[in-house]
């Protein structure tokens, strides 16, 4: 799993080239509008949808294939879940459990939207540096303070990643092994208090640190955002996309089928 | 542990998202510039910590620490937490973008929740008074962490009951886990650094703050 979400931010591509406010809002209109469809065609519509802006995005799919697994491995258990636990009328039985197909459509029509929300999160967020996207997200009117906090933390999630390999390494090679039994949790619990009292003693010095270098509160950037006619066109257009998908969802030939899967 | 995006119904997603900015607005109240880093490094500490994996049976569960959060931070591990779920919905689709308001309201409760729970120990003297009342906050912040995801998915759809009485006993092992860490997380703090603990962060004229400060500088870079 890759926490360097713009890793391959400096690849050219015609998602890059977007100005990252629109590319953020307008896509983020697509997220939302996708995670609430109702239909599976429609869904496998935003599925699509969601892999052609994977494809415009040109990141590795070795690089996206981390993020979709992890959703995967929390909502295939809802496969079978869902058609056993189902209320209403079952289809037939299993090992005396009612078997209902609506709860399995309802499953993967979960599965689907949440991908797709994945795959579209990664060519929002993987096709700029992470700073731009967040000054961005400033520009679309996110608190400057949020703003600030997500820019530091981000920055030291890899300092202290680092920090907790070094730990680790110290641990094992005093030969200590996880196990699940009250000295692991105990020391788990220390592990956790050594990182906190070190990054406390770290934050001391960076606050000082950005005090001498005149933080008052703001945080001056150099990212400046240029659109041109061209970015506005993209978002109008995959705003009208996701305007048609929620229609069709609402209203198409699809609705009247919500017990049967076409 | 989170929800994932596509799951929910747009009424309860709004609901999520309301929620946290009342909760985000209300906890960050008074806000001084000092705490912008402090809280910053904190949730990165959190962030990383979840990351860590403890072996039951032949699976493992990842630290929530959730409770943890809000002993720290008191009232500000709610945006804490609002950053580590945002944090987790952009890098590797964790939770999920259309799901940070419902994520958010549901650890961060929770973080408050543990807050309420460790305010508490001063009404009490056992001989490991902060100990027992930091297990119990670890404890309470995961389960009301279930509770509330639990009511998030029965009021998406009655199909989901099953679903939710799965997820919230998947939370009993957590729970005890979660106390357990926390409790020995709280015992260490104790011992080290007791000013990092909420209670002893608004009186800043503590003298063993600046005798920290003091000693950190010297002892690193």
């Amino acid at each position: 799993m890759a926490l360097d979400i713009d890793r391959y931010a400096h690849v050219e591509s015609f998602l890059s080239r977007w100005d990252p406010r629109l590319k953020i809002l307008s896509l983020g209109i697509f997220v939302f509008c996708v995670a609430l469809l109702d239909s599976i065609p429609v869904a496998l519509m935003g599925f699509a949808l969601a892999c052609g802006f994977l494809w415009l995005s040109k990141l590795p799919l070795n690089f996206v294939r981390g993020g979709i697994v992890f959703v995967l491995i929390f909502l295939i258990p809802l496969i079978f879940i869902m058609p056993l636990s189902y209320p209403g009328q079952a289809a037939f039985k299993v090992l005396g459990i009612p078997f209902a197909w609506e709860g399995l459509r309802i499953a993967c029509i979960i599965i689907i939207k949440a991908v797709s929300v994945v795959i579209t999160a990664y060519s929002i967020f993987g096709t700029s540096r992470f700073d731009v996207s967040m000054i961005a997200l400033q520009h679309l009117k996110t608190p400057k303070m949020l703003v600030q906090m997500l820019l530091f933390t981000y920055r030291y999630i890899f300092v202290f990643i680092a920090e907790m390999r070094r730990m680790d390494i110290a641990m094992r090679s005093r030969g200590f092994v996880k196990g699940f039994n009250m000295t692991t949790l105990t020391l788990m619990g220390n592990f956790v208090g050594t990182l906190l009292v070190r990054s406390f003693e770290r934050t001391e010095r960076v606050y000082k640190a950005m005090l001498s270098k005149g933080y008052n509160g703001d945080y001056p950037t150099l990212v400046e955002f240029n659109a041109i006619p061209q970015d506005f066109v993209k978002a109008i257009l995959i705003v009208l996309v996701t305007i048609l998908l929620v229609v069709i969802d609402i209203t198409g030939p699809f609705k009247p089928a919500m017990l049967a899967w076409f | 542990m989170h929800v994932s995006d596509g799951l929910l119904s747009g009424a309860v997603i709004t609901a999520g998202f309301v929620g946290t900015a009342i909760l985000t607005a209300a906890t960050l109240r008074k806000m001084e510039l000092e705490e912008i880093p402090k809280i910053s490094v904190a949730t990165s500490v959190f962030f990383v910590a979840s990351l860590i994996h403890i072996p039951v049976g032949p699976s493992s569960v990842h630290l929530l620490l959730n409770g943890l959060v809000g002993i720290i931070l008191g009232w500000r591990a709610f945006p804490a937490i609002l950053l580590g779920i945002i944090l987790q919905a952009i890098l590797f689709g964790h939770g999920g973008v259309t799901v940070i308001g419902v994520n958010s309201v549901m650890l961060g409760g929770g973080a408050l929740v543990a807050f309420g729970i460790w305010q508490l120990r001063h009404k009490f003297s056992f001989s490991k008074n902060e100990v027992i009342f930091g297990g119990l906050a670890g404890a309470s912040a995961t389960i009301a962490s279930g509770l509330i995801l639990s009511a998030a998915l029965i009021t998406t759809g009655e199909e989901f009951t099953v679903t939710a009485g799965i997820v919230l006993a998947y939370h009993i092992p957590v729970m005890i886990i979660e106390g357990l860490v926390a409790g020995a997380c709280v015992g260490f703090l104790l011992k080290t650094k007791p000013e990092v603990l909420s209670g002893f962060r608004y009186s800043s004229h503590h003298p063993s703050i600046n005798k920290s400060a003091a000693t950190s500088d010297s002892s690193k870079d």
